[in-house]
């Protein structure tokens, strides 16, 4: 029995960290472009990325989850009763007919990428002016200096408040069962629901605590590479 | 002909006026000290020169050939600026050097980014140059395992290696310990004898006094005196001249 319910709940923690590695994939990307434009000088578009990223931060992930599932849906009943058809009719039916782990991504890649910005900010913005005059005096071009200069000093001051927000990632990735996701602790609730085991369900704590720990100890060897020099 | 020619240089920050018409040139090989109490305009002069700040009105030419003019409105491209900021170089107060590169790699960074050779003869040329800077046992070292005065060693030798006409320092002692900014003004003193052109930018008045062929004493924007190290310090005509180097040699 106890391997049984191990191998099973083994398997569905497969979707959970399918889940996870396709949220990191996506929103450590989109979250540098979202920081670029919170802090871009053209004003237009620095307000509206500090709007979106106060509505995304500002609302349960649960509640996006919610309208990223039935959202697309609604919108296309809406138009079709007007009898309009058009490209952006055509996504939403396409998102509404996604499979569900499809929409969970994009909504943990929207939501995670809005955090992982203000981390990316943080960092690029506590880099010392006299760091890119001193690229700008050996005549380097803008890519230059953020590629070759300031990145690494950015990844070596991001890592703790990133690795922070990766670990609640694997645990917020449960939020997905909500718009009907079949993850691990959803499998344990069948044994409760079938069979009238409970312990299954407290032991999923074990699959996401062997993965963050995992993770601490990744993120701690990187920590440790990047510690070659200080500053 | 001048190698740099500074015309009514003016420069302010919103209703501060920091640079109030500035009128100098240098001549190559010439070595000219900037003196004067700090907010007197030298670092933002400093920082025109090198394009980190746009002044507002007035020509800077390069070996005759105008680099910046301010009555011209049309925007100067990045691409136009890089290529104007090369005929000078700067050296930092704070160093500024690349703290995740070793000496070597903040020497050979820019050039292997601009291609100016093969990454091989940068690589011998930037060895060559940190050992005239008395470094050739640190070129694997990093920023933070070094002294204040061996960074900013290696801060000049990063300078040197993109060839620049004119060698800029902003006060490149002022973070140092004192017993460290001997070893800097001896790079500096030796670069002289090698007919660098430098600008320098220091409160060091005995070094500025011996090393310097010009002097010129900034204070409120503009250029109070100019001359040879013995018309400024032994002769100085102002009364603002006079007040400031008589505060400066009181402590000794």
């Amino acid at each position: 029995m106890f391997l049984d319910v191990t191998l099973n709940l083994l398997q569905n923690f497969l979707i959970t960290l399918k889940l996870f590695g396709l949220t990191l994939l996506f929103s450590l990307p989109l979250g540098l472009i979202i920081s670029f434009g919170s802090m871009s000088k053209f004003l237009p578009l620095k307000y509206i990325v500090k709007v979106f990223v106060w509505i995304i931060r500002g609302t349960p992930l649960m509640l996006q989850l919610i309208v990223f599932y039935f959202g697309p849906g609604l919108v296309v009943s809406m138009f079709e009763a007007e009898g309009v058809n058009n490209g952006f009719v055509d996504l939403m039916r396409t998102l509404n007919m996604a499979d569900p782990l499809v929409t969970a991504v994009i909504a943990f890649v929207i939501n995670y990428a809005c955090y992982f910005s203000e981390i990316y900010r943080g960092g690029i913005e506590s880099i010392q002016i006299g760091q890119y005059e001193a690229g700008y005096v050996l005549g380097m071009t803008k890519t230059q200096i953020f590629f070759k200069v300031v990145l690494l000093q950015v990844v070596k001051r991001i890592v703790p408040p990133m690795s922070n927000e990766i670990i609640t990632l694997v645990k917020d990735t449960s939020l997905a069962r909500t718009i009907t996701v079949y993850e691990i602790i959803w499998a344990a609730q069948d044994y409760v629901r079938n069979d009238g085991l409970l312990w299954p369900l407290f032991y999923t704590g074990v699959f996401y605590l062997a993965f963050s720990g995992i993770l601490t100890l990744l993120f701690g060897f990187v920590e440790k590479k990047l510690n070659f020099y200080r500053g | 002909m001048a190698i740099l020619e500074v015309k009514n240089l003016y420069k302010c920050f919103g209703k501060t006026e920091v640079l109030k018409g500035i009128n100098f040139s240098l001549e190559k090989g010439e070595v000219l000290a900037i003196i004067g109490s700090s907010g007197g305009g030298k670092t933002t002069l400093l920082r025109c020169l090198n394009f980190l700040e746009t002044a507002d009105k007035g020509k800077i030419s390069v070996d005759g050939k105008v680099i910046f003019d301010g009555d011209e409105h049309k925007k100067i491209s990045d691409e136009e600026i890089r290529k104007n900021r090369l005929h000078f170089g700067l050296v930092f107060q704070q160093f500024n050097l690349f703290p995740q590169y070793t000496a070597l790699k903040n020497v050979t960074l820019a050039p292997n980014l601009l291609k100016v050779d093969t990454p091989e003869n940068i690589d011998a040329s930037a060895r060559k140059l940190l050992d005239r800077v008395g470094l050739s046992d640190k070129v694997d070292n990093y920023p933070c395992e070094l002294s204040g005065g061996q960074q900013q060693r290696v801060a000049i030798a990063r300078a040197l290696a993109l060839n620049p006409d004119i060698l800029c320092f902003d006060e490149p002692t002022s973070a140092l310990d004192p017993e460290l900014t001997g070893e800097v003004l001896r790079v500096i003193k030796d670069l002289k004898n090698h007919n660098s052109t430098m600008l320098i930018v220091t409160h060091e008045m005995e070094f500025a006094k011996k090393v310097a062929d010009k002097v010129i004493f900034m204070a409120d924007g503009i250029i109070e005196e100019m001359g040879t190290p013995s018309e400024v310090f032994d002769n100085p005509k102002s009364d603002k001249t006079k007040a400031f180097l008589n505060k400066s040699f009181e402590v000794f």
